[in-house]
């Protein structure tokens, strides 16, 4: 590639003129409440992925932290998928208290209504003391449910205002068939913080700091001398949701025995599988969504599903970050580290243990850095935050953001 | 009855490392003993194991990895430390990461579902 400076998407170029944003929709309870109205309410929510629950009677218990919502999502003897509220309708009870299982009824453990894999209320005991309840419309209170690409998406609106696919504007579409169902094993690495989900919404979104905050983390493996700043290459708009190349370093080589050692049992996530690259066998890596550039020394694509997701594609499986605001400075991060298969050997338990001793430390850092964020615009000090043209992605999140919660169609 | 501390043999001279990182059983456990560890204490363990990865794969792969003996288990065990050591010596330079609250915890879960 020549010159890699001209695919560098800057803000101008896509006509965002929103340098300044207040400080205050980080810091306003008022700002979080309108953030669960109209946002959390209305768009489409990513939750799992269908291959948590293969088989008829399988479900999963799920927390939607921002909607304080307990989320039941079983596979029916018909073989459809459904989400429920779970709450038993008699007085409320969360009556499914594994976090998973299989099942071809829930039994409320209060007074022992019971309810089909479907939702639908099958038995009241006593049945004779509740004339008054009509067992057909009594069933667990359903939540909307469709799927993309293997991901569950939930939508806790009465009536979604557009379907699933509406909502993903062409990214659906420029994604379809990337062979995430590749890499069905998955590590979870969740925390809490006392930060503004957006922090790290923003941070996952600009690669500005990489070279800095990741020093000695990313920035030998990931940032190349063409491209100091790790500028997003090919930024590319789906409605609110946005897609940039990101390249890495393939002579990296660090001087380091123990994680050398790693790369020797196991390739961890990120790193180049250079021969599979050549066989045309590497999972993302000939996607034609992926990579459009068709850049050498390709590293990520890295993909935002507003208004809470990230998902980076990557040589030998695919990372998926999670952001949910729990109120306007606290929120929840879950990590997901997805691979090829459950590790075989002692060998490749080891080298998947330490990628995620990795993985986690670099997301340790963009959390400290959020935190420290937090507390700084809190001070009180600043009443606004600066986007470069470098953070193009930024300026369009809060493009966005600013319209939904002005009422804009999803 | 062989003493479930004991390590296998030719592994012995482990068995001070063996008494800390041995004793846990979770990533996350591993991740909050390298914070609380010094780097002294840290790079003792690392320079002890670290050579030695191989040679102690070699020893483990001689057993089903889902029925190791008390003694490999625990060999095991001490080797898992040094995920989380190498981040501190070959990465941070420092037990911690760099402005992270402390002590600092994550829950860690691997799938079941396949």
């Amino acid at each position: 590639m020549a010159d890699i400076s001209k695919h560098m998407t800057k803000a101008c170029d896509m006509s965002l003129g929103n340098a300044f944003v207040p400080v205050e929709y980080y810091t306003s309870p008022d700002y979080f409440r309108r953030e669960q109205d109209m946002i959390f309410r209305r768009a489409w929510l990513m939750v799992g992925r269908m291959d948590e629950v293969p088989e008829p009677g399988d479900y999963i218990v799920r927390e939607v932290p921002t909607l304080k919502a307990n989320v039941v999502i079983a596979r029916g003897k018909d073989g459809q998928v459904r989400a429920f509220h779970n709450a038993c309708s008699h007085r409320g009870v969360a009556l499914v208290c594994q976090p998973r299982g299989n099942t071809m009824t829930f039994r409320c453990p209060y007074h022992a209504w019971l309810y089909r894999i479907d939702g639908s209320l099958s038995a009241i005991p006593g049945e004779q003391d509740f004339p008054h309840v009509d067992k057909a419309a009594n069933g667990l209170a359903g939540i909307h449910l469709d799927t993309w690409g293997g991901f569950i998406f939930l939508n806790f609106a009465q009536e979604p205002e557009v379907s699933l696919s509406q909502f993903l504007a062409g990214l659906d579409v420029m994604l379809d068939g990337a062979p995430f169902e590749q890499f069905p094993f998955c590590i979870r690495v969740t925390d809490e913080i006392d930060c503004n989900w957006k922090n790290l919404v923003n941070a996952f979104n600009e690669g500005y700091h990489v070279a800095v905050l990741h020093n000695k983390t990313l920035r030998p493996a990931v940032v190349p001398k063409d491209n100091p700043h790790l500028h997003y290459l090919d930024v590319k708009q789906f409605g609110p949701h946005s897609t940039g190349t990101v390249q890495r370093n393939f002579d990296y080589n660090p001087d380091a025995p123990a994680l050398t050692w790693v790369y020797a049992q196991m390739l961890p996530t990120s790193a180049p599988d250079l021969d599979a690259i050549k066989q045309g066998r590497a999972g993302f890596h000939d996607h034609p969504g992926i990579n459009r550039l068709k850049i050498e020394n390709f590293g990520t694509e890295t993909i935002t599903v507003f208004p809470n997701i990230s998902i980076q594609p990557l040589a030998n499986g695919y990372l998926f970050y999670q952001f949910w605001p729990i109120s306007e400075r606290r929120m929840r991060t879950e990590v997901r580290i997805y691979s090829r298969h459950a590790p075989r050997t002692l060998r490749e338990e080891y080298a998947m243990a330490s990628t995620l001793a990795a993985t986690r430390d670099v997301v340790v850092e963009d959390m400290a850095m959020s935190r420290l964020q937090q507390i700084g615009m809190e001070s009180g000090g600043k009443t606004h935050q600066q986007f470069g043209q470098n953070e193009p992605l930024l300026r369009m999140f809060t493009r966005d953001y600013e319209a939904y919660l002005a009422g804009a169609a999803m | 009855m062989a003493d479930p501390q004991s390590l296998p043999e030719g592994f012995e001279g482990l068995a001070p490392f063996a008494a800390v990182w041995g004793q846990l059983h979770t990533q996350e456990e591993r991740y909050l003993q390298r914070q609380q560890s010094t780097m002294t204490q840290i790079r003792d363990f690392y320079d002890a194991t670290a050579p030695r990865l191989d040679e102690i794969f070699c020893h483990l792969e001689q057993f089903p990895m889902d029925a190791l003996p008390d003694a490999e288990a625990l060999l095991y065990r001490t080797a898992l430390g040094l995920t989380e050591a190498a981040m501190a010596v070959e990465v941070f330079g420092q037990p911690c990461v760099p402005y992270a609250p402390f002590p600092h915890k994550m829950a860690i879960q691997w799938s079941e579902h396949c």
